[in-house]
């Protein structure tokens, strides 16, 4: 496991951030193990950068590490990046691991290589969010934004 | 009509065109663009410096050969699918089989199926790969001197050749007999973002493998400078170029100072690399990158043998050009690009599926990848002649240029001490996420067009759903309860053994790979080989 805080680069996001914002939402952005597919998660860790949120990113892990840095992180996302296949497994295990964790109250989203068909289990095994491939990052952070209760 | 010749004047003028990697191009070129070059530096077919390819007679004497990636499941499934791909007419060069067999995640990070860390992994996206029986299975009762077989595997690639080239040696053929292709990419850490060993002691490996088929595998490819994973991970056609290079000088340079001589090992180099959008410039691109190549080896490193200074390439049509959305657009762009490969006069080619996006294909879908180059061969008529673009006053004048871009950033790795340490200092990493943000949001915000994700796009009820393949879960246990099988009968004494024996080579830099037959031979498993180098080069992540 690795975690990598990101630096800001590139054009701006075309959707800034909100005046009168409450406190920085805190995300952690996982890859699971053997997963190298990275192009996606780094792009999408960046906007949210932009979007002025915190991200920690993690990557080659297990669903244990991830949610012990979301527990760590007290994070109010927590996500995971998957493209080789398998999210439907491994999404199920972070799923159940995460409210096993007692953070079932944060949003769990999922992106990636993930076919629309696997939309509907995803959602039942407890992912708030599924993006797909070519999702658009400002779709990503205002669901995020809307979704994160303040309180 | 004075007046409208003049507004179209301006026009030109002022229209700013570039080629995918930002190349300043002009709506058309004359004689006038090579006035000054002479034909020398281009070269005929089949003579330095090879812009225009190493034969004569283009593809006549034999095609390129169609290496369809393939793998999944276990050994079973994937000498499955290669039977059936030969049946479907997949050729390598004089019709001779050919099998291009990807592994699995746990297998190139060199984890057995049996450890934790494989759950859900197994067999997906490749073939499992753990100890001698798999390979046994994989290639039982072929010609192994008459097949060529490709094992895509980095870090684990000298375990694989030393377990193929046992399972070889118990069907009757010698080392020397053999034909086929390492991928020897253990340099990748700097743009596959998993672990991997350290730059310098992954080099060593490297050239580990090189020296052991120098003296004993005439005909095995050793190593194969992977442009193709440099482009996935986000970076530019010219970047791919430079990079791919710097990383093929430093192979060499290291190899040269462990005593091989060049003429002798150089010919058993390759490249892969990716076939993007830009037509033109993918092709100017190959052909800048055989003329390189050719100038690196005669005059960098003083090789004499023609062959050595040839770039065989094998192109994988780029991955990240398919889209998820109307999936069967996919088709449309792997056939441009195979006939791209074949116009830049490659070596070999590989067709995505048009569902890679998704899965990796099922029978149907491969069957159609397959087509496209066998369509572009055979009803084209476009392999009769070698280099049909050269002499187009624009694609020389591409080609000149990506090579004068792509030596300025050869220039600065070699300013920084070379590739490797370029790499340790996580500059090549840098460069290209600086790329790949730059692409995405220009993506991201509609300004690169992609048909059907930011233009064209159909509402999702109207999508195509293509049937994915699924592998069948019961893979895992099967591949879990073969190994604890393995692992059961055989002497555990002698497998220690052996493994310290290993290990002590390892630490010492001694001569590896008859230590890893050895080590096959007592029936040790890849995942058990992979630790003891893992524990004596280590093992984690290089960049960021």
């Amino acid at each position: 496991m690795t975690t990598v805080r990101d630096t800001t680069r590139g054009r701006p996001l075309n959707t800034p951030e909100p005046a009168g914002k409450g406190p920085r939402i805190k995300v952690v952005l996982g890859k699971m193990r053997f997963d190298a597919h990275d192009v996606g998660a780094r792009y999408i860790m960046r906007k949210l950068v932009d979007a002025g949120m915190e991200v920690v990113f993690i990557r080659f892990a297990l669903v244990e590490e991830l949610v012990d840095a979301a527990v760590q992180e007290d994070v109010h996302v927590i996500g995971l990046s998957s493209l080789t296949g398998g999210h439907l497994s491994v999404g199920k295990d972070l799923a159940d691991a995460v409210e096993a964790a007692g953070l079932g109250d944060r949003l769990l989203v999922i992106g990636g290589v993930i076919a629309d068909d696997d939309r509907a289990s995803l959602k039942a095994a407890g992912f708030d969010g599924v993006f797909g491939p070519g999702t658009k990052a400002e779709t990503i952070v205002d669901f995020i934004r809307t979704n994160v209760t303040a309180a | 009509m004075a007046t409208k010749l003049n507004a179209e004047t301006a026009a030109h003028e002022q229209l700013e065109l570039f080629s995918a990697s930002r190349l300043p191009l002009k709506p058309y070129y004359t004689p006038s663009d090579r006035e000054g070059k002479p034909y020398d530096e281009i070269g005929d077919p089949g003579d330095y410096p090879f812009t225009r390819g190493f034969h004569k007679t283009a593809y006549n004497k034999t095609p390129w050969m169609m290496q369809q990636v393939l793998g999944a499941g276990n050994a079973d499934e994937t000498r499955e699918i290669m039977d059936r791909l030969v049946t479907e007419g997949m050729e390598g060069y004089f019709g001779h089989a050919v099998f291009n067999v990807v592994f699995d995640n746990p297998t190139k990070g060199g984890i057995d199926p049996d450890r934790a860390e494989a759950k859900g992994h197994v067999g997906v996206g490749g073939m499992n790969f753990s100890h001698l029986d798999d390979i046994r299975r994989l290639v039982k009762d072929l010609p192994l001197d008459k097949i060529n077989l490709s094992m895509i595997t980095g870090d684990t690639c000298l375990i694989a050749l030393a377990m193929y080239a046992v399972a070889a040696e118990e069907a009757g053929y010698e080392p020397q007999q053999l034909r086929g292709n390492s991928m020897n990419w253990l340099l990748k850490s700097f743009c596959v973002d998993n672990p991997d060993f350290p730059p310098r002691n992954a080099q060593k490996l490297v050239v580990q493998l090189i020296k052991y088929c120098t003296e004993n595998m005439p005909y095995w490819n050793t190593t194969n400078f992977s442009g193709y994973l440099i482009r996935e991970a986000g970076c530019s056609g010219v970047q791919e170029l430079a990079f791919t290079l710097a990383w093929g000088i430093s192979t060499i340079q290291a190899c040269v100072d462990a005593g091989l001589d060049v003429d002798a090992f150089a010919p058993r180099l390759g490249f892969q690399i990716a076939f993007h959008n830009d037509f033109f410039e993918e092709i100017a691109k190959l052909r800048a990158l055989r003329r390189m190549w050719a100038k690196v080896l005669k005059e960098r490193f003083g090789a004499t043998n023609p062959r050595a200074m040839h770039a065989r390439v094998h192109i994988h049509t780029a991955g990240d050009t398919l889209l998820a959305q109307q999936p069967q657009n996919n088709i449309v762009r792997v056939a441009l690009q195979a006939l791209g490969s074949m116009l830049a006069g490659v070596q070999s080619v590989h067709s995505c599926a048009y569902t890679e996006t998704l899965q990796i294909p099922n029978e149907e879908q491969a069957r159609l990848a397959l087509r496209t180059q066998q369509i572009v061969l055979h009803e084209t008529g476009g392999a009769k002649v070698a280099d049909p673009l050269g002499g187009s006053w624009y694609l020389e004048q591409l080609t000149d240029d990506i090579e004068a871009r792509a030596w300025e950033i050869i220039d600065e790795i070699d300013g920084m001490g070379g590739f490797v340490a370029s790499i340790e200092s996580g500059w090549v990493k840098s460069q290209i996420v600086d790329e790949l943000f730059e692409t995405q949001d220009r993506i991201n915000d509609g300004e690169l067009v992609r048909v059907g994700l930011n233009k064209y796009e159909v509402e999702e009820a109207a999508e195509t759903k293509p049937d994915v393949f699924t592998v069948d879960p019961a893979i895992e246990q099967e591949a879990i309860r073969r190994i604890t099988e393995w692992k059961a009968n055989r002497d555990q004494d002698e497998v220690q053994r052996r493994l310290e024996e290993v290990r002590r080579a390892a630490a010492a830099d001694d001569y590896l790979m008859p230590k890893l037959i050895d080590a096959v031979k007592a029936k040790a498993t890849q995942g058990e080989i992979m630790d003891v180098f893992k524990d004596v080069y280590g093992w984690g992540f290089v960049t960021n």
